[in-house]
Parts: structure tokens; C-alpha cells; sequence
């Protein structure tokens, strides 16, 4: 290693020079900005083809005797529609994309622990969104995401396929969460203890166990029904000793923590954005970052909550039912502490602040459905209905999506250099808005009446509101479009953007939009928490970043 | 992590990469250990699948079918925690250089771990082809033995494999008195897979 090598902040002073060719730059790149970048590119071409067979979903439910596609068809269109938004657009966004790109500079590290690792959890993800999707030729999945025995052991071959795609989007995951880690606990900035921040990295710190720990369960289930679907070894066939049973239970030990791993980071952005935008410290930091923790753990022991009508000892639904409960403490002082820093600000509604406030308003109603559900006397009522339905749609569209929406116009000038177009962003916001209410709110009344979800055809007293929310799902999926059209737009043509378009106080504003190759010229030391808005910027060493002068990069 | 050990090899020519071999033996150590966490939670959710289907039928083993072998498989416990304790052993010796009893010990533990292989063959050439008992044709006995102990013979070879790997690298200099991380991830390794065996035992053979 020679002289010039710059050594300032440790393991960070360990530079290779930027790789020249295309392929070592842009494919298997080692960088976690570009890797990031590939992980949003393929987690929106995902959602690009979930969002139409959604709409394959609600075009056949316009009427009550469905005729669109056949009910087997049908089967397949909502299972794969529920496995690609949680596999590969949710979980891979949320964490991997966004993640990557913001993560490691807010903590003034100039890339992550393994990097070479990072690129591998990138492309086994598009492999395993290929396989899931090649399902289709052999007879896709047809049990729902859920993928319950014995309806998935009697499918065609595609549920194996399902299985080993889940398996492998399962390992991604889990390489990403063990990486995420050690990053986040070895290489923050000098000077930036755990109660210095910020809040997105308190909450990818929070979903990294769960990546890590909840998926490795998840893998076990899958390998088991993928065994006994291919070599016939019993293990959830009830006619030969195996137990249905069993695989609800090593399903939602990885699906409940799973839904934290869909909000937490979300719940991160917001909690960046909503400061930034009212001009206010964030109320309640430290509330607001170890309720993360506090959800992550109790996340763990919730799972059954999901099966308050397969048949669990009653004496074992009240402690769920309970437990689950005492979630939404944690989340409801989030909630609170969002409100009380806009209590008083001087609001900016930039496009990323009404996602982020849209935010607010669409996951609180789904977290209280939630309560509902959580309640035994109430679930046994509605298991299986509409109702399930609204409350997952409320918490992932209304919370995950938003938050990613919220976060891409937020971070796209970071990413780009440029800002997406604020005319353009407020249609999509609204549309989104309206069409999102318009289709998952009747879902309630509809479930409450019992309408079962997952059939192709239904009552025709139920006609008119199904008519309703798929209309309202075509303005939703216009608006989705808009959003992408934004994207396209503004890569070519946004304003340009400067270091830091929004006032941002965290550290991956002070440097250059897009970051140079290994972010950080100097690696700046941290001596505050980011969000004091109106007083000196809380780090020394960063003089020198604004410039354009590449980093100086040792021999060796 | 063997990779990763061989380019920290080439890096240790330079100067100044003490430093840097200090500073991501920590992050290699704890990215290490999560691996092992993950790989833990596995097979715990296998025991669990195992344990719950075991309480859910008609008693323990079920019909038409005997008890394990306790002596077989304590001899193979015994033989395998033997290569734990040798391992202990090399890592000692490699720290104080002592290469000669360095090789012995690392020796000893490859050649431990292919017995405990051997004897698990034995074990399931026994059970196979004498008592009948398969895979796929046993019920929840078959499926949740084997599966079991077939992860952990996986595991356990691809730990001979690494082992094997890693004592060439040490003969071939890859690893010096004050930088041998891989060693240490080996050992690291090998005692999880002998933790792992502690539980599986006590599991299908002594309750």
C-alpha cells in the first residue's frame, strides 16, 4: 500500500481504484451504490409484471361470474402475485435497494462489510425472480403465497420451482441481512455511536436479524416441501405421519417476522423524510429507534396469531393474541412521534412528503385492522375474507409501496444527480391516493359480509363494490405507471439537483449526488445527532467533499 | 472465507496491512459467526419440525419399527467429539508455532471426522438395507433421521473439505503466527457442527 493511499477512519482506508469496463462497473459491480441501483431496476420490473396479473385478478373479479381466465389460471395469477410483491419487490427494495444505496454513506463507510458477498445476494435475486415466473410454463403455484398443504404437495411440478426460488431469494436474503449487520455494528463513522444514527440505519439495523435469522426458517420449510413433493419423504402429509400443521407453524415463524422486514425499513424513510420536510428534529429519536428493536424481537413471537382457526389449543391463542397486541405499542409511538414532528413545522409538501404523510394515515388504518385481526373472537369471523385482504393491502401498498414511493422520489436525486418532476410526482400521489382507497377499503365491508378471498367467482350481492374497487385499481395502476414515465423522464431530463435539494442533514447529503466511487474523500468524524435543524452541521472533516477531484487511490 | 484469507495472504507483502488484518479479522469474525447463527436456526427449525411431529403421533418410535442403536451412535459421538478436542489442539499449537504438533493435531481431526462419516455409513447401510428403515418409506421416522443427520453429515464432510483445504494453505504459508483467520473460521466451524451433534444425539438416540 502505498503513501498516498488515503487511511482515514480505518477499515475504510482499504481502497481498490474504480474498475474501467463496462461489465466490472455496471453488471458485477462491487460498488454498493450501482448494486443498489440493480436491485431497484429489477425489484421494478417485478412489480411491473405482479401489478398486471393483479390487474388480471381484478379485471376477472369485475364480474360475479368471472370469465375473464379460468379459475385454475386464476389460482396461479394471485399465488405468483402475492409471492413476487413479497419476494421480489418488497423485501428486495426495502432492504436491498435502499439499503444499499443509503445505508453505508449515512454511516460514513465507503462500502459495505463484504462487498463481493453483496454482489452475489444481487444476482441469485433476478435468477430466482426468472424461476418463480417460469412457473408458469410447468402449472404455477396454486395455494396462494402461503403455499398451505396439502393443496401445495397435490400440485403441478411448478410448486417446486416456487419452492426452490423462494429457497434462493431466501439465501439472497439472508447474506444481505448477515452483511447489513456487520456493517452497521464495525464500520460507522468515528465518533457516530449507536444514539448518533440515523434513523433509516437504526431500522435496516433492526430488519438485518430478521433477514438473517427469520429466513433461515423459511429455507427449512421450503426444502422440506420441496423434498417431499420431488422424492416423497413425508413430512406435512397427514395420510403418511406428517403434519399440515407444521408447515403454518415454520411458515409464519419467517412470515410474521417477514412483514417487519417489509415495514421497518420503510418506517425508516419516513422517519427521514418527515423531519426533513417540517424543518424539525425528529420527536422521540431514541423512542422511535428502539421501538424498531422492540418490534423486531416481539416480531419473533406472534407467529400463530395466523392460525387462530387451524386448530391451536385455546390456551395457546391468548398469549398470541396478547403478544401481538403489544406490537402495536412500539408502532403506535412511532405513529405518535411522526405527528408530533409535523406538530408545529413548516411543512414542505414535496412529493416524497405526501407519500411520506399518505404514509402515516394508510399504514395507521391498516395497523388497526391488524388489532382487529389479532383478536381471536373477531379473526374467526373473518379468516379468510376480504377483510385479510384489506388489512394486508393497507399495510404493505398502503405502508410498504408508499414508503418506497416516498423514498425514490426522496433519494432519486441522490441516485441520479437530478430530481424527478414535482408536477408529474403529485399526480402520481394523488391518483395513487384515490385509486388505492377506492380499491382496498370496500375489501373491508365486502369481507365482513363473507366474501371468501381467492375465489374467481362470487356472490352477485357482492357485484357492485367488486366493480368498484376494480375500477379504482385501473386509476391506481395509472397512477403506478406515471410513476415509472417520472422515473424515465427525469433521468434525462429532472432538474439538476446539487448535493443536497432538500435541506437533508444526514451525511449522505453532504457529499456529491451521485456519491463518488468510495463516498467519502475523508471519512468525516460525528460528533451530534443529524436532525438539529438550525444549528452547525454535526461533523468535522468534510471540507473537501463538494469538490469534483476523485479519491486519491493507493498503488496496491 | 477461504478466499478471502488466501487475497489477505498476497495483501500481507505490503506495508502497512497489519493494520488492515487487525481491522477485518473483526469484520470476517462476527460476518463468520452470523453465518453460523443463520445455519443454526436451520437446524433448529428441522429439531423443531422433528420434535413436533414426534409428540403429535402414536408414541416414540412409531410401530413397526426399533429403537436406535445408542452404542453405535456413542461411539461415532465419542469419535467426533474427539475431533473437537484435537482441533482445540491444532489452533493451540499453530498459535505458539509449534508446526510439527500444528499438523498432527489438524491431522488428527480430518482423519476423526472422515471416521465419524464412515461410521454414520455404517449406521445408515444398517438401517437401510437390515432394518428397512428409508427416506421416503418410514414415515415421519425415516424423514426427520435422515434428513437430520444427513444435513449434519453434509455438514460435517464439507467441514473435512475445508479442513483439508485449510491445512494445505497453512503447509503452503497462507497463514502466519499472528494472521490466520481461516483457521480460527475452521475451528469456529467444526465446534459448531460438534454443538450440533451434542443435540441430535440426545434427540434420536437417548430420549
Amino acid at each position: 500500500m502505498s503513501a498516498t493511499a488515503v487511511h482515514a477512519g480505518g477499515i475504510a482506508g482499504h481502497i481498490h481504484p474504480e474498475p474501467q469496463g463496462f461489465v466490472r462497473r455496471y453488471i458485477f459491480s462491487l460498488d454498493h451504490k450501482i448494486i443498489g441501483i440493480q436491485y431497484l431496476i429489477t425489484g421494478f420490473v417485478f412489480m411491473i409484471l405482479a401489478g398486471l396479473l393483479a390487474e388480471v385478478i381484478r379485471t376477472q373479479l369485475l364480474h360475479a361470474n368471472g370469465g375473464f381466465v379460468s379459475p385454475d389460471v386464476y389460482d396461479e395469477v394471485y399465488s405468483v402475485h402475492g409471492s413476487t410483491m413479497v419476494w421480489l419487490v418488497v423485501i428486495p427494495l426495502l432492504t436491498g435497494a435502499f439499503g444499499n444505496i443509503i445505508m453505508p454513506v449515512q454511516i460514513g463507510a465507503r462500502d459495505v462489510a463484504f462487498p463481493w458477498l453483496n454482489m452475489i445476494s444481487f444476482w441469485i435475486f433476478p435468477v430466482a425472480g426468472l424461476m418463480l415466473f417460469s412457473s408458469f410454463l410447468m402449472g404455477a403455484p396454486v395455494a396462494g403465497w402461503t403455499e398451505y398443504p396439502p393443496m401445495s404437495l397435490q400440485a403441478g411440478p411448478g410448486t417446486s420451482m416456487w419452492a426452490a426460488a423462494i429457497f434462493l431469494v431466501g439465501v439472497s436474503s439472508t447474506l444481505t441481512g448477515i452483511n447489513f449487520l456487520v456493517t452497521i455494528y464495525q464500520m460507522r463513522a468515528p465518533g457516530m455511536t449507536f444514539t448518533r444514527m440515523p434513523l433509516f440505519v437504526w431500522a435496516q439495523f433492526a430488519t438485518a436479524p430478521l433477514l438473517m435469522i427469520a429466513t433461515t426458517a423459511l429455507a427449512a420449510a421450503l426444502a422440506a416441501l420441496f423434498i417431499e413433493r420431488q422424492f416423497g419423504v413425508p413430512f406435512y402429509d397427514p395420510t403418511k405421519g406428517g403434519s399440515p400443521l407444521m408447515w403454518q407453524h415454520m411458515f409464519w415463524f419467517y412470515s410474521h417476522p417477514a412483514v417487519y422486514i417489509m415495514i421497518l425499513p420503510a418506517f425508516g424513510m419516513i422517519s427521514e423524510i418527515i423531519p426533513t420536510f417540517a424543518r424539525k428534529p425528529i420527536f422521540g429519536y431514541k423512542m422511535i429507534a428502539f421501538s424498531s428493536m422492540a418490534i423486531a424481537l416481539a416480531g419473533f413471537m406472534v407467529w400463530a396469531h395466523h392460525m387462530f382457526t387451524s386448530g391451536l389449543a385455546p390456551y395457546l391463542q391468548l398469549p398470541f393474541m396478547i403478544i401481538t397486541f403489544i406490537i402495536a405499542i412500539p408502532t403506535g409511538v412511532k405513529i405518535f412521534s411522526w405527528t408530533a414532528t409535523l406538530w408545529g413545522g413548516k411543512i414542505h409538501y414535496t412529493t416524497a412528503m405526501l407519500f411520506a404523510i399518505g404514509f402515516v394515515g394508510l399504514f395507521t388504518l391498516g395497523g388497526i385492522t391488524g388489532i382487529f385481526l389479532a383478536a381471536v373472537p373477531f379473526d374467526l369471523h373473518v379468516h379468510g375474507t376480504y377483510f385479510v385482504v384489506a388489512h394486508l393491502h393497507y399495510v404493505l401498498v398502503g405502508g410498504s409501496l408508499m414508503g418506497i414511493f416516498a423514498g425514490t422520489y426522496f433519494y432519486f436525486p441522490k441516485m441520479s444527480g437530478r430530481l424527478m418532476n414535482e408536477t408529474l410526482g403529485k399526480w402520481n400521489f394523488w391518483l395513487f391516493l384515490i385509486g388505492f382507497n377506492g380499491t382496498f377499503l370496500p375489501m373491508h365491508w365486502l369481507g365482513m359480509l363473507g366474501m371468501p378471498r381467492r375465489v374467481p367467482e362470487y356472490d352477485p350481492q357482492f357485484q357492485f363494490w367488486n366493480d368498484f374497487a376494480s375500477i379504482s385499481s385501473f386509476v391506481m395502476t395509472f397512477a403506478i405507471l406515471l410513476f415509472f414515465i417520472n422515473i424515465l423522464w427525469s433521468i434525462r431530463n429532472g432538474k439538476k439537483s446539487g448535493p443536497n435539494p432538500w435541506g437533508g442533514r444526514t451525511l449522505e447529503w453532504q457529499v456529491p449526488s451521485p456519491p463518488h466511487y468510495y463516498n467519502f474523500k475523508n471519512i468525516p468524524t460525528v460528533f451530534g445527532l443529524p436532525y438539529n435543524f438550525s444549528q452547525p452541521l454535526p461533523y468535522k472533516g468534510l471540507e473537501e467533499e463538494l469538490t469534483d477531484t476523485p479519491v486519491t487511490v493507493g498503488a496496491h | 472465507m477461504a478466499v478471502a484469507s488466501m487475497s489477505h495472504g498476497a495483501i500481507a507483502e505490503h506495508e502497512g496491512a497489519d493494520q488492515l488484518y487487525v481491522e477485518t479479522r473483526a469484520l470476517r469474525l462476527q460476518g463468520f459467526l452470523l453465518f453460523l447463527v443463520s445455519d443454526c436456526v436451520l437446524f433448529s427449525s428441522f429439531i423443531f419440525a422433528y420434535l413436533y411431529m414426534r409428540n403429535s403421533g402414536q408414541g416414540w418410535p412409531p410401530p413397526g419399527i426399533s429403537r436406535l442403536d445408542v452404542s453405535l451412535g456413542a461411539l461415532n459421538s465419542v469419535v467426533l467429539f474427539g475431533s473437537g478436542a484435537t482441533m482445540h489442539y491444532a489452533l493451540e499449537n499453530w498459535k505458539h508455532n509449534n508446526f510439527g504438533r500444528y499438523a498432527f493435531f489438524m491431522l488428527a481431526t480430518i482423519l476423526l471426522g472422515s471416521a465419524f462419516l464412515s461410521g454414520q455409513a455404517v449406521e445408515y447401510t444398517h438401517l437401510i438395507f437390515v432394518e428397512h428403515v428409508t427416506w421416503a418409506g418410514s414415515g415421519i421416522f425415516g424423514a426427520s433421521f435422515f434428513t437430520l443427520t444427513g444435513m449434519h453429515g453434509f455438514h460435517v464432510t464439507c467441514g473435512v473439505i475445508y479442513l483439508t483445504i485449510l491445512f494445505l494453505q497453512s503447509v503452503h504459508g497462507v497463514y502466519t503466527k499472528d494472521k490466520y483467520f481461516g483457521l480460527t473460521a475452521g475451528t469456529l466451524y467444526w465446534h459448531f457442527v460438534d454443538v450440533i451433534w451434542v443435540v441430535l444425539f440426545s434427540i434420536f438416540y437417548l430420549i
